[in-house]
């Protein structure tokens, strides 16, 4: 069966594209998937040190766009989860290295070889925005509950509509004491304004910054609250797309459980 | 909570009631937003078709995007100088 090609953006930079696409590829895998993530911020690449596999790069997607290489050799395999591969962005280009036809070219390889294809876009709507999206059957956009990224989401909504994408959304870093305080965008004011359909909503969580900092898969942690609304962003992208949404509370899950048991929260 | 509670029971606004409303305002803003090229193409096309009715003062004529509150207008703004007596054919 052909794989699918889902793009990951934002527009705005700093919102979480990369963690997204790091954590939903792993995720994805762990359900027994062959995943590749591409890294498409051709001479800012990132998506390699947040997954610990900087150490071993060898060729990357300029390479395999160019047929310098097979696809499989700039594939790097993650030796944490099976079935996950990186393909990382060059670091000495810049993206115009890339252009969109290439780029289909290259997505219809990868899904001859890989079930899911996550394309870790660059910020902006220039041309490495053009070349990320260029191949993607999907699309999923990253914003979080602020004015700057709600805004640039709904430019980049716009610009999937045009390529007859309808995107999904994920509200990322959510701080549910501040939602209840009134001073920041709840996940429904959001939705209101960007009136397109969630796929997730991810709360606020340090260990996000420390699982970067050591490269290991935050949604391997079963204590990550990120981590776990990761992993079910990935079961809706794999074939579950009506499993619920768990809205943030900041509390533990054990909390979150007995309010069930008890009726006192959905 | 607390915070929250209290801000609801005195009528204050909170900060993300304004976000979003701020939030609102600017989409609209930005999806109103037309570049000048096509403004004067727009401009181009106008003075084509009124000119067949029309005599206009092509060098001040003006067209422009204003908006007040929630509303926005296109407004085309030019001086006539005559009607013209028979109606413009059709040269192509």
């Amino acid at each position: 069966m052909e794989g699918k090609v889902i793009v990951i953006t934002s527009g705005k930079g700093g919102v979480g594209k990369t963690t997204a696409t790091a954590s939903i590829g792993a995720a994805l895998a762990l359900e027994g998937n062959r995943v590749a993530v591409v890294d498409m911020d051709i001479g800012l690449r990132n998506l390699d040190v947040v997954m610990g596999l900087e150490n071993r790069i060898v060729f990357n997607v300029v390479d395999a766009a160019k047929g310098k290489c097979q696809v499989k050799q700039a594939a790097i395999k993650d030796r944490r989860i099976d079935n996950l591969y990186l393909i990382p962005a060059s670091q000495s280009d810049n993206k115009n290295a890339l252009n969109p036809e290439s780029m289909v070219k290259l997505s219809e390889k990868l899904r001859a070889e890989f079930d899911f294809i996550l394309m870790d876009c660059p910020a902006g709507i220039e041309q490495g925005f053009e070349n990320a999206v260029a191949g993607a059957d999907e699309a999923v956009v990253v914003c979080t509950p602020e004015v700057s990224a709600v805004r640039d989401a709904d430019r980049i909504i716009g610009l999937l509509y045009a390529r007859s994408i309808t995107p999904k959304l994920i509200i990322n870093r959510i701080v549910p004491r501040m939602v209840d305080s009134g001073d920041m965008l709840s996940h429904e004011d959001v939705v209101d304004v960007l009136s397109i359909d969630l796929i997730g909503l991810v709360e606020m969580d340090e260990q996000v910054v420390a699982s970067t900092n050591t490269g290991l898969p935050l949604v391997k942690d079963g204590s990550s609250k990120a981590g776990q609304a990761f992993r079910r962003i990935a079961q809706r992208l794999n074939g579950q797309p009506d499993l619920p949404l768990e809205i943030p509370t900041g509390q533990t899950r054990f909390w979150n459980k007995i309010g069930q048991k008890l009726g006192l929260r959905k | 909570m607390g915070n929250g509670f209290l801000q609801r029971l005195f009528g204050k606004e909170s900060s993300k009631d304004v976000a979003k409303r701020r939030l609102k305002f600017a989409l609209v803003y930005d999806q109103l937003e037309v570049s000048n090229t096509t403004l004067t193409n727009l401009q181009q096309d106008i003075v084509d078709v009124i000119s067949k009715y029309f005599e206009i003062d092509k060098t001040s004529l003006k067209l422009d995007i204003q908006r007040s509150g929630d509303m926005s207008a296109l407004v085309f703004n030019t001086p006539i100088l005559s009607a013209r007596r028979t109606r413009y054919r059709n040269q192509h």
